[in-house]
């Protein structure tokens, strides 16, 4: 599985939405994604890219799309 | 002791101020029960290193010493990816590491406030911060701070060390509420006077047993302190978050 295939199945699985929902996807766009959710998808992703994200982009991470521009900046090639 | 007297057999723990005190006694404990631990200092000494030793033959157990610096953001960062390059589960983090500071609010120097609030809050809050992520993966945590009695009492002379405990047991509260359903729960200890390096900082006339001291005041050992912390770290407390417990021998 190539990293941008983990980093989609994450959100596919943890917020429970269809891969045409991805690209609009935003931190409270849907009921799975709230606090708790975004709390989750943080360590799944640190889990699966062997990162630990600084607070800041923990805040930041405000959508789908911002995600990957953030997680670049941690070396993950998406 | 059997084996089935150990409590925290198979659990990993990060403990914070581990060379002296307090948190030395839980570094104990916490081993005499099976646990694997990640014993936190400022810094790592030849005695420091030769006492881990020995715990970890004695009692056939893990200790990782880890080593930086509460008040320093960047180290606190260092340290939390050093536990995680373990791989290791983490399921009891102590936030213990702490200053002492007795002085007149009028006579406390914003410099020695921030310098308080930085190792006894703002440290333990970035290394919580942190060390719950590695907690929220496997939905399983317990986080106990070590507060104190002056953060409630409001004792003469603690303005700024009972403060920087009264903040730790708030954080205790809210991130009981926070990480509950992240299957984490967090509890905070109040010692009462304990004996330990901080006594130094207190006024002779308070000091139970000095002369001018209250009768029923009673100093703490540092194990005392340990055993709440062991019943907080074990299951036996499975379903208790969110509280703070003084362990005081009854100090009015």
């Amino acid at each position: 599985m190539t990293n941008a295939e983990k980093y989609r199945e994450t959100f596919i699985t943890l917020f429970g939405v269809t891969k045409n929902e991805l690209q609009k996807l935003e931190y409270q766009g849907v009921d799975t994604w709230d606090s708790v959710g975004h709390m989750s998808l943080v360590a799944r992703l640190e889990e699966t890219f062997d990162i630990m994200m600084e607070t800041d982009d923990i805040i930041e991470f405000s959508s789908f799309l911002k995600g990957i521009e953030i997680l670049r900046k941690y070396g993950v090639r998406l | 002791m059997a084996s089935g007297c150990k409590l925290l057999t198979g659990k990993t723990a990060v403990i914070t101020g581990c060379n002296r005190g307090i948190g030395k006694a839980i570094l104990e404990l916490f081993a005499s029960h099976g646990a694997s631990i990640f014993a936190c200092v400022r810094r790592e000494d030849a005695g420091f290193s030769e006492f881990t030793s020995r715990l970890a033959e004695t009692w056939a157990v893990k200790i990782v010493p880890i080593c930086f610096d509460m008040a320093k953001p960047d180290e606190i960062k260092s340290a939390a990816k050093q536990i995680a390059a373990f791989k290791k589960p983490v399921d009891v983090l102590v936030n213990n590491a702490g200053i002492g500071y007795s002085a007149l609010f009028q006579m406390t120097p914003a410099n020695n406030l921030k310098e308080v609030f930085e190792v006894n809050f703002f440290g333990p809050f970035l290394f919580t911060q942190y060390l719950v992520k590695l907690m929220a993966r496997r939905k399983s945590g317990n986080i106990i701070n070590i507060a104190s009695t002056a953060a409630i009492d409001g004792n003469a002379g603690k303005a700024a060390y009972g403060a920087s405990k009264a903040a730790l047991i708030c954080f205790t509260s809210v991130i009981s509420s926070e990480l509950a359903s992240s299957g984490i729960r967090a509890n905070a200890i109040a010692p009462g006077m304990t004996d330990t390096d901080i006594l130094v900082c207190l006024p002779e006339e308070v000091i139970p047993g000095n002369s001018q001291a209250g009768g029923t005041r009673k100093i703490m050992k540092p194990s005392e302190i340990a055993e709440t912390a062991l019943f907080l770290a074990s299951d036996l407390s499975a379903n208790i978050s969110g509280q703070v417990i003084r362990v005081d021998g009854g100090l009015l």
